[in-house]
Formats: structure tokens, sequence, C-alpha cells
């Protein structure tokens, strides 16, 4: 019988309720992400704007409940789409093996050898800066991740003997595929996710930090916390509050993780 | 394992080496290419009262209005020879721009990667046999804080909280550490900070992760079924073991570390490669941004080739494969 | 006796760097892009080339045109010949004396198209320069009311050093360059041989490239860092009750602008632009971005004391979005009008001078989209003309013929926005001939053209700040950004 599992109810609560508030801001936030009120900025916590305003009189509220939009839409479609195409990659180099696995992990180790931030950068600097150049850039950055970190257990599975014993029994690759890889990688999966998650909001807040990233006036957590260094010394307000955004959101995905490694793992 | 799987397995890395630096140089010679707007344009600034025949002169000094596929060839080709080009503002052989800020990128990370294995180890353990009560969960929300806290972010609060605790405190700037050992480290500490504390927070988790699954396994029950006393089982059984899959995250942390010392650098001014590069590209000096990719991403690659290799030793099963 | 001595060497050894701190450390963010003081004319290259080099005039902290290079001066009746009298004693860097065959080959240079420079569009009337013994006279083939300022701009360069001028810069100013290492600092020494008897006063200058503004500002606080040119204002107010720092302020030449292209539609109709005028709130905008550091401005900066018209003589200027919605709406647009923003993404201060103006236009009609763009691609689409509008930071210029003539006249130099207007180039060719009144008096007629309908909203002239550390004497900010007034300052003991 398995003890309840706080990490994963906490986990999951963060993570929903902050999905939650990302679908439901255009109806909960208090006022519009961009609306401006020059003569209500700077200010601390009060009963106009909860958590305060920014250095153009923006509430700080409704901007962070925005931002949980950009960052779901960014961090979440940018991960999972890395983690099909890069743990495919690695999957399948991991089975096959011959040529098609040196071809497919050379090039992953030539994206993987860039280093993540001038690669960001350099995909940015071609595209363009904004949201969806950010989601690729982001994307691009962890395809190689995926793939490397599910080749190694991939291959070791592979050598493993029930593994041998089903291939010499006559089950198809398929079949070993979906009945025995995959279901041993979904620990790596989730915890690799999870950590990728959390640090995909990291490198959008440095993007933007860099001057990259998602533009003004779109509200995103990650350039609202380094927009905030320019007035931090005026208000910290912003700063405060965003980063304690970032943090929650991180932390959630962080706890779902481990959470569900606990949960799923097979041989727990 | 033997001398052999381990020397086979050096060779065909080394290999794989050439491929990736030739993938990698053509990548980074495209991809900055790419990047709308060029060196000249930058050079003259925003407003600058200057005709297109004018702009088509300075771009024909610099060298720019070559077919793409000649320059690549042309700096292949010398790059191969030993000459990496010369940086487009100084003038200066780029191997001679780039060779001092090493140093200062190569304390700056290596360093960080020392303080945070080094403290990531005792912690990984901890939580692991502390697995589930406050002491673990304690550890592991705080190393989830200190994954979740950029850099940058980190970075100026260390500033801003020096400048309060001890305002007249020498901790910005660099002074090699030939010229002032002392000074050196007192001005290295805020970044250091700044860079390993996620990476600790990262490793340390890796490090549980890998130990709870150890301590799981069959040999781990064994030993202590023999009696042996429970430090023992964790400080030489498991800990041997969970190192294994501790040690390739090294070649993540690695990319990850090279990433953040660019912002780091950013950030406290340090004169280091990343801040090389960033303004490299910011001011289109193509040599420059070459050559210092391809230096960074070849030691990048070998130090994974390194973590590889030495995988191959600790797990035989990896080198048959 | 022995320890005496070991400690009276030991706090000789501590105290030495303290006797050596005459070198000031600058924080500067920007690493400069090539030292060319002919080619390269960013602000970041400029800022260090105005120590290095100087040319026949310079202009002081209150915009007066100044003797540097030419001890002094001779303007011929009709305006058209000036005859400039060479400082005796002047030498290069590389240890040579200044020459009028420097002068000469100086100019030349500029005017070189294979120079590429972007100041020669400022010497097209010049005709001839000869020397006359230790004199050097210039013809012009007419009048030219702003040549002795755009003089200081063409600084005097050593033909023998050319080749190498982009990387090792040798002039004739109170400093002479020593090391350069990329993104990181630029050293110079004084220069021992300046002509200036007495002066610098201080042993080098030392500018480092601190591209974080915290990490500047802290700097400056503990004593890293002894100046910080071209501050905040958040950081600025931050700072003023500091007694450790002296904040320095004058009325910036630099101002922000909406710059709008007049080839295509919407901004084709004088209306959308006086539209755009009405739509925004320049005292809001103030506030919001400056800090309240800022005076909103018109087509010149109110520095330009002499010249610039009060802003309350523009109609435009008071904020009403249904004024200029009307004005949308009789341009025979339908609202809102899609407008996309290119906006110069490597300024902080245009970024978000940028979110003001989008809020404030989006509340009059029209609906901006922002396109926060790398600088180098921002400076490709703004030259090539292919923006609707930008959001950007423009030098300004201390004269206005200079300034309207290569911005507004037809086919000028960074009339980018595609703008003409006859009556416009002509009250310029009039003023080049007019006397002091009549010039006014066309100045003013062109900047109540250029104000409503003109390519360029003119949003507000910051303040420029400079951070010294109580120590540092002598320091007077200059509202071109020069620190040529560096070789007056020196740091107190």
């Amino acid at each position: 019988m398995r003890r309840s599992n706080p990490l994963l109810v906490i986990g999951l609560v963060l993570v929903l309720g902050q999905a939650l508030m990302a679908v439901l801001a255009p109806w909960i936030a208090p006022y519009g992400p961009d609306a401006q009120d020059i003569l209500a900025r700077l200010h601390g916590p009060e009963a106009a704007h909860w958590l305060g305003s920014d250095n153009f009189g923006r509430d700080t509220l409704s901007r962070i409940l925005f931002g949980y939009r950009t960052l779901f839409a960014i961090s979440v479609a940018s991960v999972l789409a890395a983690l099909g195409v890069g743990g495919g990659l690695g999957v399948l180099a991991a089975m096959r093996g011959g040529w098609l696995a040196v071809v497919v992990m050379r090039c992953m180790d030539v994206l993987f050898a860039f280093p993540i931030i001038l690669l960001a950068i350099a995909v940015i600097a071609v595209l363009g800066p904004g949201a969806v150049s950010t989601g690729i850039a982001i994307g691009v950055v962890y395809v190689p991740i995926f793939a490397r970190t599910l080749r190694g257990p991939a291959l070791l599975l592979r050598e493993a003997d029930y593994i041998a014993a089903a291939r010499a029994s006559g089950t198809t690759e398929m079949k070993i595929l979906w009945r025995h890889v995959l279901p041993n990688l979904s620990g790596i999966v989730l915890v690799q996710t999870s950590l990728s998650l959390s640090t995909a909001i990291l490198v959008e807040a440095s993007l933007s930090f860099l001057g990259l990233g998602t533009q003004p006036p779109t509200a995103s957590l990650g350039r609202m916390l380094a927009e905030s260094r320019n007035f931090l010394v005026l208000s910290p307000w912003v700063a405060v509050f965003s980063g304690a955004a970032i943090l929650l959101a991180s932390l959630g995905f962080n706890l779902l993780g481990d959470g569900l490694q606990e949960r799923f793992d097979p041989r727990a | 394992m033997g001398h052999t799987g381990v020397l086979n397995a050096l060779t065909r890395r080394l290999g794989e080496l050439s491929v990736v630096a030739f993938g990698v140089s053509v990548l980074s010679f495209l991809m900055i290419r790419l990047i709308p707007g060029d060196a000249v344009q930058i050079m003259l600034g925003a407003n600058a009262e200057v005709t297109p025949a004018q702009i088509a002169a300075l771009r024909a000094k610099l060298g720019l209005d070559q077919p793409m596929v000649l320059q690549y060839g042309d700096w292949a080709w010398r790059a191969l020879h030993g000459d990496l080009g010369t940086s487009v503002w100084t003038g200066r052989p780029v191997l001679e721009e780039i060779l001092p800020r090493v140093g200062v990128t190569a304390e700056l990370t290596l360093l960080s990667l020392a303080v945070a294995a080094v403290l990531a180890v005792p912690l990984g353990c901890l939580m692991a046999t502390a697995r589930r009560r406050s002491a673990d969960y304690t550890i592991r929300l705080l190393s989830i804080v200190g994954l979740t806290l950029p850099s940058f972010w980190l970075g100026t609060m260390l500033l801003y909280g020096v400048a309060a605790l001890a305002p007249d405190a020498q901790l910005l700037g660099w002074v090699p550490f030939g010229e002032d050992p002392l000074g050196n480290l007192q001005r290295i500490i805020l970044p250091v900070i700044a860079l390993a504390l996620p990476v600790l927070a990262s490793l340390s988790r890796v490090m549980r992760a890998s130990m709870v699954e150890v301590m799981r396994q069959d040999y781990i029950r064994t030993a202590r079924s023999k009696g042996l006393s429970e430090g023992s089982v964790v400080g030489v059984h498991a800990l041997r073991n969970a190192v294994l899959p501790f040690m390739t995250s090294f070649g993540i942390m690695a990319g990850y570390l090279f990433g953040g010392s660019v912002v780091v650098e950013q950030v406290f001014a340090l004169p280091g490669l990343g801040r090389l590069m960033l303004g490299a590209i910011a001011e289109r000096n193509y040599p420059l941004v070459q050559a210092s990719i391809l230096l960074a991403t070849l030691s990048f690659v070998v130090i994974n080739a390194l973590v590889d290799v030495l995988y191959a030793v600790v797990d035989p099963r990896i080198s048959r494969a | 006796m022995k320890l005496a001595a070991a400690v009276v060497l030991g706090v000789s050894l501590i105290a030495a760097p303290v006797v050596r701190a005459q070198v000031l450390e600058i924080a500067t963010d920007q690493s400069p892009v090539g030292l060319d003081p002919h080619v390269a004319t960013s602000f970041a290259t400029q800022l260090i080339t105005s120590t290095v080099y100087e040319g026949l005039t310079a202009i002081d902290s209150a915009l007066r045109v100044v003797p540097a290079l030419a001890q002094s001066w001779k303007v011929s009746e009709d305006g058209k010949t000036y005859r400039f009298m060479l400082r005796e004693g002047a030498m290069f860097h590389n240890g040579r004396a200044v020459t009028t065959a420097d002068v000469i080959a100086s100019v030349a240079r500029v005017r070189d198209p294979k120079t590429g420079s972007p100041y020669a569009s400022r010497f097209t009337s010049v005709t001839s320069v000869v020397a006359d013994g230790n004199d050097v006279v210039v013809t012009l083939d007419q009048p030219s009311a702003p040549f002795l300022s755009q003089l200081a701009s063409l600084v005097i360069v050593p033909p023998e050093a050319v080749g190498e001028l982009a990387r090792r810069p040798v002039g004739t100013g109170a400093f002479k360059f020593h090391e350069w290492v990329p993104d990181t600092y630029i050293s110079l020494d004084a220069n021992a041989a300046y002509w200036e008897k007495g002066l610098p006063h201080l042993t080098g200058l030392k500018f480092n490239i601190v591209p974080e503004a915290a990490t500047r500002q802290l700097g400056l606080q503990s004593g890293t860092y002894r100046m910080v040119p071209s501050l905040d204002a958040a950081t600025a107010t931050a700072l003023a009750g500091s007694t450790k720092v002296k904040v320095a302020a004058t009325q910036d030449l630099a101002y922000s602008l909406i710059g709008l292209n007049v080839s295509k539609a919407p901004f084709d109709k004088p209306g959308v632009r006086e539209a755009v005028n009405f739509a925004v709130d320049r005292a809001q905008l103030v506030q919001a971005a400056y800090f309240g550091r800022a005076v909103p401005g018109g087509p010149l900066s109110p520095a330009l004391a002499d010249w610039a018209l009060p802003v309350s003589d523009f109609p435009c200027y008071k904020p009403d979005p249904a004024q200029s919605k009307k004005l949308l709406t009789s341009a025979g647009l339908t609202l809102p009008v899609k407008v996309t923003l290119n906006v110069l993404g490597s300024l902080q201060q245009v970024v978000d001078v940028a979110q003001v103006v989008q809020a404030q236009m989006n509340k009059a009609g029209f609906e901006v989209t922002l396109n926060v763009q790398e600088q180098g691609k921002f400076i490709q689409d703004w030259r090539g003309g292919n923006f609707e509008a930008f959001a950007s930071l423009n030098g300004g210029g201390i004269d206005p013929d200079d300034y309207f003539g290569r911005t507004f006249a037809t086919g000028g130099a960074t009339n980018v926005y595609k703008f003409s207007l006859p009556a416009l180039d002509q009250a310029l060719v009039d003023g080049r001939s007019a006397s002091e009144v009549g010039r006014k008096m066309l100045y003013e007629e062109v900047q109540r053209d250029l104000a409503c309908n003109g390519p360029v909203v003119h949003l507000a002239y910051g303040t420029l700040f400079t951070a010294v550390r109580a120590d540092v004497q002598g320091f007077t900010p200059n509202p071109t950004r020069s620190l040529r007034g560096l070789r007056e300052v020196s740091i107190s003991p």
C-alpha cells in the first residue's frame, strides 16, 4: 500500500491552480495587462492594486495573471515539443543503432555542443524576437538534451535480459518499445520534463534580461522580473511579486515531477 | 572493461569530434550571417548620414561583399592552417582576443562547478537517506528555490545586499589571479555564488534521485542484511554506484555553466568568453564569433567525451553497445 | 628598526595605489564599435574619441563654439571665406607637430566617398582648403551659419596613421590611446605634450564597459568607479541623496521620437501625422518613461534657448484623443488604424517610451503593434526606409540649419522618412544668408511647419545625468555628450 504523497498533491494543486489562472486571466484580472495609469505608478500593495503597480502604473496582479498565460504557452509548448522530437530521436537512435543512430546523435551533438544561451540568442536573432521565436529557441535548446538523456537508459534497456528474452521469443520491436522500453523510461522522462520546464522558465527570463525573449508590452513573468531592475531602487514590489510568481510556477512543476516519479516508478 | 575498451571509446570519440566541429562551424557561420544587419550598420550607429555607395565601400573594406560560400571556404581553409582570422574592430588575431578571456570563464565555471559538486553530494545523500522526512522536504524545497532564481536576478540581489552590508567592499571588476590572488578571489565570490547556486540545486537533486534508485537495489539490501553500518552502506556501496548518473549530469552542467556564465559575466562585468561572444554577436564581429563559438563548443564536446569515456570505464555495458 | 622599516614599506605599498589613483575609472554601458572618429559615429564611440581628438573648433558645455586646434579665426564679409590660425605647439600623440597639411588632409578624408564618413554631407559646401603660412583658408560656395560648430566634429588626424585609426586612435587631445580590450575596457594615458600647458590633471582614463546598470551604480558607490556618464533617471533619483556621489545634470540634446514614413499609408497624409501628435500626452510620457526628469520638446531642443519655440506654440501638443480620432476619420480611414512601430531595443529608455506611446495611441483611434528590434536590424530597416513608424532616440544638433537640413530637407542625409516640403527647403536656403533676426523668424516658421505635420513626432528631451564620486573636481557635463572637459578634471586627494 502506497503512502499518500504530499508532494504530488501540492505540485498538482500548484500547477493546476496556475493553469486555471492562466485560462481565466481575461475574466478574473482586475485590469487589462497593458492598461496604464501613469498617476498610480510604482505603488505598493493597496486596495486598488493588490500587488502594486509598475513604472507605467500597470496592475502587477493582472500582469502576473496574464504572465502565466505566456509562461504556459511558451514553456509547456516548447518543452513538450522538444520531448517529442528529441526524446523520439534519442529512443529511435538507441533501438535502431547503426548509421541512423550515428547521424542522429552527431546532429544532436552539434546542437548540444552549442552553448544554450547562444543557441537561443542565435535562433531569436535570426527569427526576430517575440513569443513564438522564444518558444522555438527554447525548444531547439531542449531537443538534444532529451535525445541524450533518453538514449543512455534506452541503450541499457535494449541490452537488458528481459528484453533480450522478449526479442528471442519473437516479440516485435514495436511491442518491445511500447511494453518494455517506454514504461521503463517514464520515470526519467518525468524528471527531465519537470526539470526542463522549470529551467525553461529561467531561460525565458535570462533571454528577457539580455533584451530578447518575449517583447513588450506582452506580460511575461521573466520580462517583468528583468524590467523590474530598472526601478528596483524606487519600488521593489514588481520584483518581489513577479519573482514569487516564477518561484511558484517552478515549484509546481518540480513537485509534480517528483511526486509523479514516486507514484509511477514501477520499482517503487 | 580493460584499456582497449577505453582506448576504443576515446578514438571513436575523437573521430566524432571532428564531425561535430565541422557541423558547429557551418551552423555558426550560417547563423550569424542570417542575423539581419551587419558590422557596417552597427559601426555607423543609428542616425548616421551615409549613402548606399558609402555603405558598399565600407562593406567591401570588411570583406562582406563576397558570396557566402566563398567566405566560408576561405575561413575554413585558413582555420585548418591555424589562422582563425582577425577581429574586425581591433585588427588583432582573434586567438589573441580569445585566449586572455578563457582564463576568466574557466576560473568562474570550474570554481562554481567545484563548489556545487562538493556541496551537492552530501546534500543529495542527506535527502535520499532522510527520504520523505522533514529534512528531505526542506532541502528539496530549498533546492527548487535555488533552481528557480535566475542568475541575473540573484547577481543583482547579491550586489544590493553587499552594498547595504559593506558599502566600501571592493567586490566588483576583475583582477587577474597572477597579479593579485587575494583580490581576484575577493572579486569572484559573488559571481561564483550567483552561478553555483542553480547548479548546486540541480546537482543535489540528481544526486538524490540516483541515491534513491541505488538504495533500492538488492546488493544494498544484502549489504544491510550482512549487518554493515548504515554509514558504510551509504558511503561505500551506494555512493559509488550513485555517482554514475551524477557524472553524466556534469556533462550537461558544463553547458549550463557556460550559458550561465554569459549572464553572470554580463552582470558583474567580468571580461570572460561569454561577454566576448555576446559583444561579438551584437557587433557582428564575424571572425570573432566564429572562432569563439568553435572553441567553446569544442571544449564542451571534449568534456562530454571525457564523461562518456569515464562512463565506459565505470559501466562496461556502454562500451559494448 | 627593521620591523619599523617593513611596516613603513608595507604602509607605503598599501598607500601607493591611492597616489596613482589619478586614473579616472569610468563605467560606461556600451562598447565602442570601431574608433575611427570620421566613420564610427555611435554614442559609445564618440564618448571615447571626444577625449582623444580635437577639431579646429570645439563645443563647450554652454554650446558655444570655442577655439581648439585653431587658435583663432576670421570670417570674410560675405561669410564665404574662413581663415583659421593654427595652434602653436599642438602635437599628435605620435610625436609629430600638427601642420596645415594635416588639416587639409583631414577635410579631404571626411569628404572622400571611399572613407564613408557620415559627416561628409556637412562639408559639401566647401570649395577649397588651402594653406597660407601657418593659416588654413577654407572657402565655401555659400555662407553657412552652422559651419564653425560643424567643424568641431571634423577632428584632425595624422594622415600617416589613418590605416589603423579604427583600432589605434592617434589624435591631439589631452589623452592618448593606450589599450583596448574589447567589451572590457579602453585605457588612455595623459598626453604629456598636450598644447595647453598644465592640462590634463589626470594621469589617465579607463573606460570600463559595464553593461548592467546596478553594477555601475554600486561600483560607483563602493569607489570601484569614479564616473558614470549617462545615468538613467531612476538611478539618478536614487543617488540624489548620496554624500559620496555627485550627480550633474544637463539638458540632453538627444530626444525621443516617433518617426513616420511619409511615403507609405497611413502616414502619407499630414492629417494622420497630426493625429499622432494629438494622441500623445507628452507630460504623462515624461512622468512614466523619464521619472519626470525630461521636458516635452518640439523640433528644436530647449537647450537651444535662442532658437527653440516653446511647445505651447504648437496647438497639436495639447493631448486630445477625440481630435485625433476625428482627424483619422476625416482622412478617410476606418478606426482603429493599424500601425506597426519599430522600436530600437538596445535602449531601455526607448522601449519604455514606445510602451507609453503605444498605450496612448491605442486610446486615440490607433491600434499599435510594437516590433522591438535588435540594434542591427533596427538600423537596417531605418536606413532602408523599411518601416511604417519607429521609436528611437536621435542625437539632435546644436545648430538648427544643420539639424533641419540633414533630417527634413528634401534628400537630406538622414531624411529616412522621405519627407519633402519645398517651403522648408527654401527657408533653409534663405536662412543661410539671412541676418540673425531673419534666420530666427525663418526657423520659427520651419518649427511650426514641422511640429504638427512633419515626419517626426518629437516627444521629449531627457536629462543627461553624469555621476561622479565626490572627490572628482572640475567636471562640467556637456549636452553634446562630449567628454573633452575631462582634461580639466582632477581627483582631490
